[in-house]
């Protein structure tokens, strides 16, 4: 099985993040707290700590690994950077100087600056001022037609890529200085903060779920019309590529090396993409075995049921029964997944574990390593 | 001058429309339907704004979609490629109301579905660039 092991948090989670050795996780349980649970000597997960200051549905949450901090955004206009202190969490507040809900955050390859996406149309790039003692916002306005989705930072510390309900994908230089230095940024030497590099339209409706490849040679990005679109050659002349899939939408997209990716989405099942030799990307299969459905009472659609007799048929050769019964679709989760991350620890050149989360409450492990077919893609 | 553009534009569309019609029906008395279809969704939907292109095109793709008799050995014919196209003119089919097309447009879906899954009709709903 490819699914390491389940676990049910709440009724919904909205996001999640891991500390940086993997032992707690922080997630929102669709309402205005943050919980941080660890996970005990017996195998269990216990909450031992609640992180209480937004006042609405916390929507983006990421643990920095060096710095150990975790930043939280929510659709309360706010943000806030939480540092460890003895036993106890405590928070900072970052005005975004936003008007509509902040929607996804992550932190910068160095961590020390922030990207906030929005309903408000902006992207906020906050950093920490020294003299000041106080985290400051920046904001990239009037770049967007709609809702920023999604961010997501090249290795370069720079580059920012971002995602949109106008159903583009944009990168942005977010230099700042003081912060960044010339040197880091290679290529892209001369651009100024807010400065868009690039603008990518291909897709007419939704975007979401944007990511970088480990080399920042590549990002992946999906449509709301089940398409997942990549681009190589970032900078004046891109490339890029439209796979269209034979399933629902997806909503996020993990790297786990330049020649693998996997999207997680409205379908409930993560699909793994692979490159071929000429670098031209194609759906190769689904991660988590079906397990064969009875057509028995509990599917009331004759839909579905015929759904589920497809699929059992195509992935007879692969499935073995050891599942649980309890599994309503015979996978890992059984409603949308909504986030993906690595859990790679410092000093692995590749990652083959990583975690998913969706409206079911669950977050669940996967570990590629007993896919013997992926292998030649890692 | 931008609307006279449109408008010679517009009689160009339609010109090659009735061009594409003659063509299918000789499609048909051959008793090729399943040529008939592509034909008809080949340079579909018209690339205008312009309703009376629109229903000129849907008039010849419906004539092919309600000639075909055998939905099974379709797919074994038709090419991966016409898949988005045709679903969008399915529901176009299918908002018209009419029994007999309702019906044959409901077959035809069930079929695609089947082949080219969900995603497909997802890519029909969302596209609201390409109007049928």
């Amino acid at each position: 099985m490819a699914a390491v092991s389940v676990h049910q948090f709440a009724q919904c989670i909205t996001c999640h993040a891991w500390s940086p050795d993997h032992s707690m996780i922080a997630l929102c349980p669709n309402n205005n707290e943050v919980h941080i649970y660890r996970l005990s000597e017996d195998d269990k997960w216990e909450k031992i700590h609640v992180l209480q200051k937004h006042d609405q549905i916390v929507s983006g949450v990421d643990w920095s690994i060096s710095s150990n901090r975790i930043v939280t955004v929510s659709h309360d206009r706010n943000s806030y950077v939480w540092n460890q202190e003895t036993t106890e969490w405590v928070p900072t507040l970052v005005i975004l100087r936003l008007n509509r809900a902040a929607l996804c955050v992550q932190w910068s390859p160095k961590e020390n600056k922030f990207a906030v996406g929005s309903g408000a149309k902006t992207v906020c790039i906050c950093y920490y001022e020294q003299e000041n003692n106080w985290w400051v916002s920046k904001l990239i306005r009037k770049r967007h037609d709609s809702s920023v989705t999604s961010v997501a930072w090249h290795p370069n510390n720079i580059l920012l890529a971002t995602t949109s309900t106008d159903g583009k994908c944009r990168v942005f230089s977010t230099f700042i200085k003081g912060v960044d230095t010339r040197d880091s940024t290679g290529s892209s030497a001369d651009s100024k903060f807010g400065e868009q590099i690039m603008q990518i339209d291909l897709s007419f409706c939704w975007a979401f779920g944007i990511k970088w490849s480990p080399s920042g040679n590549t990002f992946a990005y999906v449509g709301h019309n089940s398409m997942i679109y990549f681009v190589d050659d970032v900078g004046p002349s891109p490339s890029a590529q439209s796979v269209a899939f034979r399933d629902l939408p997806l909503r996020d997209v993990l790297f786990i090396s330049e020649r693998m990716v996997i999207g997680v989405g409205f379908d409930c099942n993560p699909m793994v993409f692979t490159a071929d030799e000429r670098g031209l990307w194609s759906f190769l299969r689904f991660l988590d075995e079906r397990k064969i459905v009875s057509s028995s009472a509990r599917y009331g659609s004759q839909f579905s049921e015929t759904f589920g007799k497809f699929y059992s048929q195509s992935k007879y050769g692969t499935s073995n029964d050891t599942s649980e019964p309890s599994r309503r679709r015979g996978t890992a989760h059984e409603n949308c997944i909504n986030s993906i991350l690595t859990m790679k620890k410092a000093g692995d050149s590749i990652a083959t574990r990583f975690s998913t989360s969706g409206l079911d409450g669950k977050v669940v492990i996967w570990d590629l390593q007993s896919q013997k077919d992926l292998s030649e893609y890692l | 001058m931008a609307e006279f553009m449109e408008a010679d534009n517009a009689e160009a569309i339609i010109t090659r429309i009735e061009h594409k019609s003659r063509k299918i029906e000789s499609l048909l008395k051959q008793h090729k339907p399943v040529e008939a279809l592509k034909t008809a969704l080949e340079g579909s939907p018209p690339n205008t704004k312009d309703e009376r292109c629109k229903s000129a095109n849907w008039i010849v793709v419906h004539r092919a979609i309600m000639a075909i008799k055998d939905v099974d050995s379709l797919f074994s014919y038709l090419d991966p490629e016409y898949y988005d196209i045709l679903m969008k003119y399915l529901y176009r089919g299918l908002s018209t109301g009419d029994r007999p097309t309702c019906d044959q447009c409901l077959r035809i879906h069930e079929k695609l579905t089947e082949r080219a899954g969900l995603g497909c009709i997802l890519r029909s709903l969302a596209d609201t660039v390409n109007i049928v």
